[in-house]
């Protein structure tokens, strides 16, 4: 065959492959928000959901969602910067590093289920957390850490070896160079990296089962006290997910309107994480405009 | 040697792990000159200027004494930040942060501590002087340093290296990602800083070597083939390798 003709045929069949995934995410998506769209009301948003009758709404299992992404960013990207800054700027190239890395890989192809129940061991029982938030997070932060580590790390890399070295050679210590150059150069990818390991959290069921717990009792959004055990902030309480809420609902759901439930819970889920991602992307571009300004 | 040296370097001996890439390597560099390296790639000159201000500490292993002001600066108690402050380095490409030229120019001025607006604002404008862009640039200084032409970047980046106020000026291969006009401006710019600078620099170009340099050091895979007044190198070189190196190249 003539070049010109085995590159139209590669062509297309590459196009015939990207659009197929295309086609199959936008048939999914819009399967689901034809069958859940019409649920979600302000009510379905605002009120709190039932065991039995019909008419519940998911605005603590919402609540919870959101709550807990911001309690396992608190722990992981602490974690996973430190982790990438010794990783990126101060790890020398020899086993070790090496072994670290590898232990980061596999940790991140753990099963979920695995580490809620990992979780649910250690934190919920060895520790004294019960189920909780807290319990929840930790859980969250151990599946969170590799593919957030990996991601700042990216991010750090991103910033060319010049700028380190033209810092040290101004006589900048390496600590002020990560600190003074790589970091606030780093920083869109670092924001956009957190923000979408948020929409993954977000989506997280199998590992808060055990951790965060499958029940949501009443929460005073009026109680400001985090030690409180009604306040929504208390993160020492049992807190059913927005995700874990869909499994519940499907697997034993005693509502009668328990598909219309799961329907419109999962279109609020999706549409939850794609607001994410459209966050990660807008405030990546904003960063990076500012600083090339 | 006519002028007293800024910088000596005595039985220098570098290795990358178990390679010794340099030679025992002794040279003195003379106060208020330029000295230029040059040499084929892999002969060591850019590890040997990396050396001088500790720039290798975590990559490679220094053997030897780097006197500067009668102190051997090659010794771990040294404390290398103040090394290079006052042993500046400029490099192969343009190198500005990420922020305005203002900010570019006092960056390791305000990392030291310096706050009053009087001296910062006269350390500008005298450093981008010295530099030769401050009548380019002086309309603008509040811009990003990202607006400027990759020469008067690398001008930019000399100008913030002097306002540190450094003794000695390293430099390496400072014009080779700049078109033939920025390259010209800053060989210029070297020649006027010789008064207050000593100046060390690498470079694969010859011709820039014999315009710009009072003297010249030819290294070949990591040894001091010859060091002399750049005049003699390149017309009387007592080397036949010398020799050889400067006619192949020229041809």
């Amino acid at each position: 065959m003539k070049p010109e003709k085995v590159d139209r045929l590669a062509t297309y069949l590459i196009l015939a492959g990207a659009s197929l995934v295309g086609i199959i995410v936008l048939l999914l998506l819009g399967y689901l928000l034809v069958t859940g769209l019409p649920h979600v009301s302000w009510h379905f948003l605002t009120s709190s959901s039932e065991s039995f009758r019909s008419g519940g709404g998911i605005r603590d299992q919402l609540f919870n969602s959101l709550y807990l992404v911001v309690l396992t960013l608190l722990v992981s990207v602490p974690l996973a910067l430190i982790a990438a800054i010794y990783l990126s700027e101060y790890a020398p190239t020899n086993r070790w590093t090496e072994l670290l890395r590898l232990a980061i890989e596999v940790l991140s192809s753990l099963p979920s289920v695995v580490v809620g129940l990992f979780g649910y061991l250690v934190f919920v029982l060895q520790w004294g957390f019960d189920f909780s938030l807290l319990a929840g997070a930790f859980a969250l932060t151990i599946l969170n850490l590799p593919l957030l580590t990996r991601s700042i790390e990216d991010a750090l890399h991103q910033v060319p070896a010049l700028q380190r070295r033209a810092g040290l050679g101004l006589g900048m210590s390496k600590w002020r160079v990560t600190t003074k150059i790589v970091l606030p150069q780093a920083l869109s990818g670092i924001i956009t990296g957190a923000i979408l390991s948020a929409g993954r959290i977000f989506g997280e069921a199998a590992a808060l089962i055990y951790t965060a717990g499958q029940s949501a009792p009443a929460i005073d959004y009026q109680n400001w006290n985090p030690f409180s055990p009604t306040s929504f902030l208390n993160p020492m309480r049992p807190a059913e997910t927005l995700a874990v809420h869909i499994w519940k609902v499907n697997s034993e759901g005693l509502v009668p309107d328990a598909r219309a439930v799961s329907n419109g819970s999962v279109v609020v889920l999706i549409i939850t994480i794609l607001l994410f991602n459209l966050l990660a992307r807008l405030l990546g571009n904003l960063i990076q405009r500012r600083l090339a300004k | 040697m006519t002028t007293d040296p800024a910088l000596q370097i005595q039985n220098l001996t570098i290795s990358y792990g178990e390679k010794e890439v340099v030679h025992d390597v002794s040279m003195k560099f003379p106060a208020n000159q330029i000295t230029a390296l040059i040499g084929a790639s892999g002969s060591g000159k850019s590890t040997v200027l990396r050396s001088l201000n500790r720039m290798n500490d975590d990559l490679a292993t220094v053997d030897g004494q780097i006197l500067f002001e009668g102190l051997n600066i090659n010794q771990p108690d040294v404390n290398v930040y103040q090394v290079r402050q006052r042993i500046g380095m400029v490099f192969q490409q343009p190198t500005p942060f990420p922020l305005s030229i203002y900010e570019n120019v006092i960056y390791g001025l305000r990392l030291a501590g310096e706050k009053d607006k009087r001296v910062l604002d006269q350390r500008v404008e005298e450093s981008l002087k010295q530099a030769a862009l401050w009548d380019e640039v002086k309309d603008q200084l509040k811009e990003s340093a990202f607006a400027l032409s990759g020469g008067q970047q690398q001008r930019l980046c000399i100008a913030r290296t002097l306002a540190v106020r450094p003794e000695i000026i390293l430099m390496d291969e400072p014009t080779s990602a700049l078109d033939p006009l920025s390259t010209s401006q800053i060989e210029a710019t070297m020649v006027d800083l010789k008064k207050d600078f000593t100046m060390i620099i690498v470079t694969h170009n010859m011709q820039q070597a014999s315009r710009s340099a009072d003297w010249t050091a030819y290294l070949d895979q990591g040894r001091l083939v010859e060091f002399d007044r750049t005049a003699q190198i390149f017309m009387n070189p007592q080397q036949q390798q010398t020799a050889d190196y400067l006619s192949g190249k020229f041809g």
